[in-house]
């Protein structure tokens, strides 16, 4: 595996990168997890969400799999938590890494790609962006925040 | 009841064989007058009572046992009594012809017939070897101040080795000595220098006694464990290293071989002589090459106790930048010197830096006095003649800081400099450290000149006085911008120098009869302190960079016990670019737990994690 996967420094939350960082899942190296939080403007300002990644053995050659393990209404995440993102598939390249894929992600957070939606009601309603909230922040309480508290 | 009589008549003929010589009133044999002597007839009975016993073939059967216990007695008398104590003379060969005249002649005269005489020559081998115990036993017992007086104690240490080649008391001699050495050094109570000391002694005396340096090893295990658990070992050994004036280290250092370390792979070759060729004694450890036991050399075995050079390499420049930076005017010649011959035992690449340091204080005398020669070029003075030191701030350990702000009239000055600075060297600056630097001053006070050689913050807060001879600390404080506590310190050298006085609390003025002499009054070092930051805000500053990692583990795994964040550590922080060395559980529970306080950690049912 390369060395940058291996160096968290990279998505250091003391190095610049505010609101993303990604740690390995216990021992295993090939399954981190990471955190995002929304984009400071949009309407995910203040939200938080976790994310896994697992590393395929060819990576950096292949991308690896990059999955929301909050649910995450969102217009390019289906209820799996699959994201829909071109540098994750065929624009993948062996030079990103961790940080990038987390970069990426929390920008596609607050700028959708609203004409390859896989969650077409978020796609739907993302024109009006103060009902989008409500009903996201309604969301919001009731996936994640309900389970974080049991 | 056969045995006792018997002893008592032998023991009694013994006493007088052995002191027959000596002159005194009474005769040592019989304790009679000298003039009516009986020995001679006590002599004459012995003598046929063995004579008839022996024709009577029970001489041996009678005596043996008394004769033998006797002679076993007073040989270990007498090795106590002529050996103990001195270990300059070799005793071995003084003991045998003792043993050979005397103990033999009086067995020679019990056992007169001729039969006897084959098992007399027999029982001589016994006899040597009880005597070569014998005396290893008692050396053994003194192995310690042995060891600590070589070389001195050279002689006794050979006797010991003849008497190890024909005893079996190897094993013996190794638990003791080890036993020794634990009581009497591995405690609280014994100075550093004084435990590498006896170290060093034992190491060059059991090479001696056992060249394949197995008893070392195995005799040195405890001290090298304990050595490695004190604080101030690599300090005690570096400067004993660099210390002016003749020391071993010193010596060995000199005779500069190349730095032998234990994990260096040998090859199985022995480049000795075949027929010379010895095996490694049973007791060795089979896991270490003999030839890494013979061959190191006293600061090998010394960096060995450590089993890293870095370690040492970065003690020698921590001491080196003290040495520069407090004295403003060491030796380079010297240090040149030392490091030189650094450099053969460790390695060009580990000295680096410390070349890079005196490469700087040349370059900084050169610079200067470009500087000074272009401003007399110019017609330009300065205010206050400046003379830098221009460390390259890559190759320097952290130095402490210390917030204070410069009057003015020398900050001026410092920007002049720079400014040079900066035109000679293009695109390069100086970034000032007022706080280490030093400063001739002279202070002139109701017509009395003073002469004083302080650090620039001592200067500056005289300086103030200047223009006021009333100060509040607060008010001070807040115009050199420095903390309370640490102006308060330096003031404590100018109420001492009697310049200022704490006339009510908290207010410092200037002292009106000043009864200081005109002589010039050289700063005592405050505090005796470093330029370097403390080792302490060292560590803790490591393990700051454990922190973010630590952050980035909690917030994307929400909770973790300790051994978990700590084997993580291990598993993704250590071995990074700034590995700054193995972390304790302990260390970073204690780290954790000022985390805790400062409430950026939370510690909720075994599991830390981060506050919401």
């Amino acid at each position: 595996m390369a060395s940058q996967n291996q160096d968290p420094t990279a998505v250091n939350p003391a190095c610049g990168d505010p609101g993303i960082s990604a740690f390995p899942d216990g021992d295993n190296l090939f399954r981190w997890i990471g955190t995002i939080q929304g984009g400071q403007g949009t309407v995910y300002e203040g939200l938080k969400y976790k994310m896994v990644f697992e590393f395929p053995s060819g990576y950096p050659y292949q991308a690896p799999t990059v999955k929301f393990d909050s649910p995450c209404y969102h217009p390019n995440v289906d209820s799996h938590g699959n994201i829909c993102l071109d540098i994750l598939k065929e624009k993948w390249s062996a030079l990103y890494d961790v940080r990038t894929v987390l970069l990426s992600v929390q920008s596609l957070l607050g700028e959708p790609n609203i004409d390859s939606p896989l969650n077409t009601h978020a796609a739907g309603l993302w024109q009006n962006q103060t009902l989008y909230k409500k009903h996201l922040l309604e969301k919001y309480e009731k996936d994640v925040r309900s389970k974080q508290s049991t | 009841m056969q045995f006792v009589t018997c002893y008592v008549f032998y023991s009694f003929i013994f006493c007088y064989f052995f002191t027959g010589e000596e002159k005194s009133p009474l005769c040592e044999g019989c304790t009679i007058d000298i003039d009516d002597c009986t020995c001679q007839d006590i002599i004459d009975t012995f003598h046929s009572v063995n004579r008839q016993l022996d024709e009577m073939g029970i001489l041996e059967r009678l005596s043996g046992a008394a004769v033998t216990s006797i002679v076993h007695n007073q040989i270990q008398r007498y090795i106590n009594t002529t050996c103990k104590g001195n270990f300059e003379t070799s005793y071995i060969d003084h003991l045998e012809k003792w043993l050979d005249t005397k103990v033999l002649g009086w067995l020679n005269s019990i056992y007169a017939g001729e039969k006897n005489q084959c098992s007399i020559s027999a029982f001589r081998g016994r006899l040597l070897h009880f005597l070569f115990e014998t005396y290893a036993h008692a050396r053994i017992e003194q192995l310690f101040a042995i060891v600590i007086d070589y070389p001195e104690s050279e002689p006794a240490i050979l006797d010991l080795k003849t008497c190890l080649e024909k005893t079996n008391l190897r094993a013996l001699l190794m638990t003791s000595l080890r036993k020794e050495l634990e009581d009497r050094l591995l405690h609280p109570g014994v100075n550093t220098t004084d435990i590498l000391l006896a170290y060093i002694s034992a190491i060059r005396s059991l090479r001696v006694l056992d060249p394949a340096g197995v008893i070392l090893e195995i005799v040195s295990e405890p001290v090298r464990k304990y050595l490695r658990s004190r604080e101030d070992t690599v300090r005690c050994i570096v400067l004993c290293l660099t210390e002016e004036g003749s020391n071993e280290l010193l010596d060995e250092l000199i005779k500069g071989q190349p730095l032998i370390l234990e994990d260096d792979t040998c090859s199985d070759q022995e480049e000795g002589d075949w027929e010379t060729w010895m095996p490694d004694p049973v007791d060795a450890d089979p896991s270490s090459t003999s030839k890494s036991r013979r061959g190191s050399d006293i600061i090998s075995m010394l960096v060995n106790i450590y089993g890293s050079k870095e370690l040492f390499v970065n003690e020698y420049r921590t001491l080196l930048t003290d040495r520069i930076l407090s004295q403003f005017n060491c030796d380079m010649e010297r240090e040149l010197r030392y490091l030189e011959m650094l450099k053969l035992r460790f390695g060009e690449s580990q000295l680096h830096y410390c070349e890079v340091m005196l490469k700087d204080i040349a370059d900084s005398k050169r610079i200067n006095s470009r500087i000074v020669q272009e401003m007399d070029n110019a017609g330009q003075k300065m205010d206050i003649d400046i003379n830098a030191l221009i460390l390259s701030a890559q190759f320097w350990p952290s130095f402490r800081e210390e917030k204070i702000t410069l009057p003015t009239e020398m900050q001026k000055s410092l920007e002049e400099y720079t400014k040079k600075f900066e035109a000679l060297k293009g695109n390069r600056t100086l970034n000032w450290k007022p706080h280490l630097g030093m400063m001739k001053i002279e202070v002139e006070h109701k017509g009395t000149m003073l002469n004083f050689s302080v650090s620039p913050v001592h200067a500056a807060i005289i300086m103030k006085f200047q223009t006021q001879s009333r100060w509040d600390v607060e008010e001070l404080s807040g115009v050199l911008q420095m903390s309370v506590s640490a102006l308060r310190r330096k003031i404590t050298y100018w109420q001492s120098q009697g310049l200022l006085k704490e006339e009510v609390p908290d207010t410092f003025v200037l002292v009106d009869e000043v009864k200081g002499q005109g002589h010039e009054v050289v700063m005592a070092e405050d505090e005796s302190e470093s330029a370097m930051t403390s080792a302490y805000q060292q560590r803790e500053e490591e393990l700051q960079v454990f922190w973010t990692y630590i952050v980035a583990m909690l917030t994307n795994l929400e909770s973790l016990p300790l051994d978990r964040i700590h084997t993580m550590l291990r598993m993704f922080a250590v071995q990074g670019p700034s590995s700054s060395g193995e972390v304790s559980q302990q260390e970073l529970k204690g780290f954790l737990d000022r985390q805790i306080k400062d409430q950026k950690l939370v510690y909720v049912s075994g599991v830390y994690r981060l506050p919401k």
